[in-house]
């Protein structure tokens, strides 16, 4: 017997006249599960989240949701998802409440049941206080949170979070990964959200796949990706005079690896082999200026799976999130 | 904590518009700036052109120019504010709103019809305000309660037009700015009719346009209505353009939508 996930897609693939944004994706969600989908702008994930959320036709390739095609069974998709778009699209003009008895007629909900759904969501991502203001007066954090509480209001069974935390200062951003976790916890929902933070990623995800220009580059447990990686990253720097040098030393220790600054190796010695590093470049004459060991992390994982950082891609863009057209209001 | 169990029933059209219908409207409360330019710059208008034209329209035998100018205002004020549904409907696209209501199970057309009933009903209402605040000073409407009752149904469907254009243009423009730009190219068809002065002190070229205006056509039959009293030729007068202007807005609004959901599962 096959076995059904609750989010699968085999060879997904879309374009845009001559550009290809999602080049022939395979993924499988497990039941229960907070998927991260990791990489650095316009590398396809939010691509791939709309073609999920029925919002955007594959050019090939297909995908199901809860059991439905997203091509051909879009509306009974869209009953089971629960969706929260990047830069948490919410009428400012409307109150939190206003909002939530919107989407429970949107999903044909009972009167009476939504209103009572609608408080306990509300009670769930503390907003019950600021309920009857207007959202147009809600911080960051708070529009975020509203825009999870919407997502819910009908109970889905997949959740599909796109860089829900994208913009956020760092306390609403693990507020918000606390609530993600907590409902995965209570409720079971199967969970998939894209970030472009490794902390994210690693802190949230049962699984996750690194996707690059369109293409998953690899997927796995945070845990196992890392391991894979191997050896710890050695990043050094010494006198720009000396960097060859350097390098002609290094390469005697692991491979070369990159790092935000200075030159980096993975150590195959691991951290016993860090005295022997800094015995040979002393031989050598170089004076280091700055070392640093550090543990394989998912940057490493994604380094070492396209040859570039995450890192600093996603602090070029760690900021609010590229402002829509001036909204009214 | 304890969880809600919420129950689905099948989606309802009626309910869905409903509750967008209600939003458009309470979000045009709660915004000023969108409605006060509709009833304030017709109402200036007017003060400014009492005092400017009133003499020369009572001397064609018209006894008040609050009586002639009423239709004018009303027609100024919808040709004004009917783009700002339009305009709302295109943040909505540029805000990712449009988004979120287009990944719920929502029925498709109450995307349309939410946004254009709401038009209906602000028109009609915004029709009804001036009325009565121009009865406050003075105005007279000789067709009494059927006239009233014509004059503000067609308001409301040039209403719902003018707005099922400017929503063809959001839907196919994603732009609010763009739907802005259309305001002053509705409010050219009142400076070319007889908004201000009767058309038969009218001449040469300027007469022939204001003739073959549409909103002329409207604008003189609600002005029937109101000077002469009521009759079912003037009644029909008022609404067919009306009429025409929405057949054909919503046709353009919703070949705009299929356009731009055609791309969606």
């Amino acid at each position: 017997m096959t076995q059904t996930f609750p989010i699968q897609a085999e060879g997904l693939v879309r374009t845009f006249g001559e550009v290809v944004a999602v080049n022939g994706v395979d993924l499988q969600v497990n039941a229960g599960e907070i998927f991260g989908f990791l990489g650095p702008n316009g590398a396809g994930k939010s691509t791939v989240v709309r073609m999920l959320c029925t919002l955007l036709r594959p050019t090939s390739g297909s995908a199901r949701v809860a059991g439905f095609d997203v091509a051909t069974e879009a509306a009974q998709v869209r009953r089971v998802i629960g969706v929260a778009l990047q830069d948490a699209a919410i009428d400012p003009i409307m109150t939190g409440r206003e909002l939530l008895d919107l989407q429970a007629v949107l999903h044909g909900i009972a009167r009476a049941d939504a209103h009572r759904k609608a408080d306990e969501l509300l009670e769930r991502v503390g907003l019950s206080a600021a309920a009857e203001r207007r959202v147009g007066t809600y911080s960051g954090g708070m529009r975020r949170r509203l825009d999870l509480a919407l997502a819910l209001i009908h109970e889905p069974e997949v959740l599909f979070l796109d860089e829900p935390t994208t913009g956020l200062d760092p306390t609403s951003r693990v507020a918000l990964w606390e609530e993600v976790r907590r409902l995965n916890t209570d409720l079971g929902t199967t969970v998939l959200l894209t970030t472009q933070y490794l902390e994210e990623a690693d802190q949230l995800a049962d699984r996750i796949a690194i996707i690059d220009r369109g293409k998953i580059v690899t997927s796995g447990r945070p845990a196992d990706l890392k391991a894979a990686v191997g050896t710890p990253t050695l990043g050094i720097d010494v006198a720009p005079g000396s960097v060859d040098a350097a390098k002609v030393v290094l390469a005697n220790f692991g491979e070369e690896r990159q790092v935000a600054k200075g030159l980096g190796i993975g150590l195959a010695a691991g951290a016993a082999g860090m005295a022997d590093v800094i015995r040979a470049l002393d031989v050598a004459g170089l004076t280091l200026e700055h070392l640093e060991l550090t543990p394989p992390s998912l940057d490493d994982v994604f380094a070492a799976a396209t040859g570039q950082r995450l890192e600093g891609a996603g602090a070029a863009t760690s900021g609010p999130p590229a402002g829509r057209k001036g909204r009214r209001r | 904590m304890s969880t809600v169990v919420v129950t689905v029933r099948e989606i309802s059209l009626v309910a869905q518009t409903l509750a967008l219908s209600a939003r458009a409207i309470r979000n045009t409360l709660r915004q000023p700036q969108q409605w006060v330019p509709s009833f304030l710059f017709p109402l200036l208008l007017l003060a400014v052109n009492t005092s400017a034209l009133g003499k020369v329209i009572r001397q064609q035998g018209v006894d008040s120019y609050l009586n002639f100018a009423l239709a004018t205002v009303i027609v100024q004020g919808i040709l004004f504010a009917a783009s700002n549904s339009g305009g709302d409907l295109a943040i909505d696209i540029q805000d990712g709103f449009f988004d979120r209501l287009v990944a719920s199970p929502i029925a498709r057309p109450a995307i349309l019809l939410g946004r254009l009933s709401a038009s209906l009903v602000l028109g009609v209402f915004q029709a009804a305000v001036i009325m009565i605040v121009l009865a406050l000073f003075g105005a007279r409407v000789a067709g009494g309660a059927p006239a009233i009752a014509v004059i503000a149904l067609a308001a409301g469907l040039l209403a719902v037009g003018i707005g099922s254009i400017s929503c063809a243009v959001a839907v196919r423009s994603g732009s609010s700015e763009t739907v802005q730009a259309m305001t002053p190219l509705f409010t050219m068809f009142i400076f070319f009719s007889s908004a201000y002065f009767p058309k038969d002190n009218m001449v040469g070229w300027f007469r022939g346009i204001v003739g073959a205006n549409p909103i002329d056509w409207t604008i003189s039959a609600m002005r029937d209505l109101i000077l002469d009293g009521f009759d079912t030729t003037s009644a029909l007068k008022a609404t067919v353009i009306p009429i025409l202007v929405a057949v054909l807005g919503v046709t353009l609004a919703t070949l705009a939508m299929s356009r731009r959901l055609r791309d969606i599962s």
